[in-house]
């Protein structure tokens, strides 16, 4: 199946060292790669990688108690504090509905 | 184990998937009623296409097809920012007044205080409530169902995991 994806794009300048745009070349050219296709594919695997290592970081320490949302807010926005605050409340509440049922269950099947 | 309770619960694909994949899926169907539509049917079917983790596993969970309770649902009310399939599993809890399971965020998200909702690992904490698995056994289930890809499934996994060590 082949899916169509219509991205939005946006212009970012970077100045590279030359040295750095000489093993740019290097690498295009033995992979036979548009250079700038190659820089988007690894800049958004690396970016990938890192947002998700950090926001676990930040989850670990909102989890801990050691970040309020507020402050997570002025880190990274509301969109992802907003999100963090849900998962960790949805998560909250199974575990108590869990006892409960449990403790329904346990004498259901004990009965 | 005989079905001595038979409460209602939804199941989305990601509840389905979730729980088979720490072999608890033959447990719950035991105990509990497990209501979803055909759509999630028709979604764990395109999943077990693949011969990948989860199709493997949405295989396994397509064995027990006919103990699910497949229901039609009317959308009343609809969400915008989710698609079809989520959209009738929220019209569906939020007319039956049973709890939907899921782990997917977005659902999550959307619906909060709308219905009753809970994380998959809801089940990990009832058994081990219940008696039925130990500590051990509900910890090393909770480690299968963590995710490191994924930020949001590791909050659930660390807020699980601080309660079952405090338990029993």
């Amino acid at each position: 199946m082949l899916y169509v994806i219509n991205m939005q794009t946006e212009q970012f300048n970077v100045r590279l060292s030359t040295e750095l745009l000489k093993d740019l070349e290097i690498v295009s050219k033995l992979l036979k790669v548009n250079r700038s296709e190659w820089i988007k594919t690894k800049l958004a695997e690396d970016l990938n990688e890192e947002k998700t290592r950090l926001l676990m970081e930040l989850g670990n320490l909102y989890t801990r108690g050691m970040i309020t949302k507020k402050e997570v807010e002025i880190l990274v926005g509301k969109k992802i504090a907003d999100r963090i605050e849900s998962v960790s409340f949805t998560a909250k509440k199974s575990i108590e509905a869990g006892k409960k049922y449990g403790k329904n269950l346990k004498r259901e099947l004990h009965i | 184990m005989e079905k001595i309770l038979k409460e209602n619960f939804i199941f989305d694909t990601s509840a389905f998937i979730s729980l088979e994949s720490i072999y608890l899926l033959r447990d719950i169907i035991k105990l509990f009623n497990i209501i979803t539509t055909n759509s999630v049917v028709k979604e764990l079917e395109n999943f077990a296409k693949h011969e990948d983790k989860n199709g493997k596993i949405a295989k396994r969970v397509l064995k027990f097809k006919n103990k699910f309770n497949i229901q039609k649902s009317k959308i009343k009310e609809l969400i915008e920012f989710l698609e079809q399939t989520d959209n009738e599993l929220y019209n569906l809890s939020l007319n039956k007044r049973f709890p939907l399971i899921t782990d997917d965020h977005k659902l999550n998200y959307h619906t909060k205080h709308k219905i009753i909702l809970y994380f998959s690992t809801f089940f990990l904490i009832t058994f081990i409530s219940a008696g039925l698995i130990s500590k051990k056994e509900s910890l090393e289930k909770l480690e299968k169902l963590r995710d490191i890809r994924n930020w949001e499934n590791n909050i659930i996994y660390l807020t699980t995991k601080k309660e079952l060590e405090k338990l029993i």
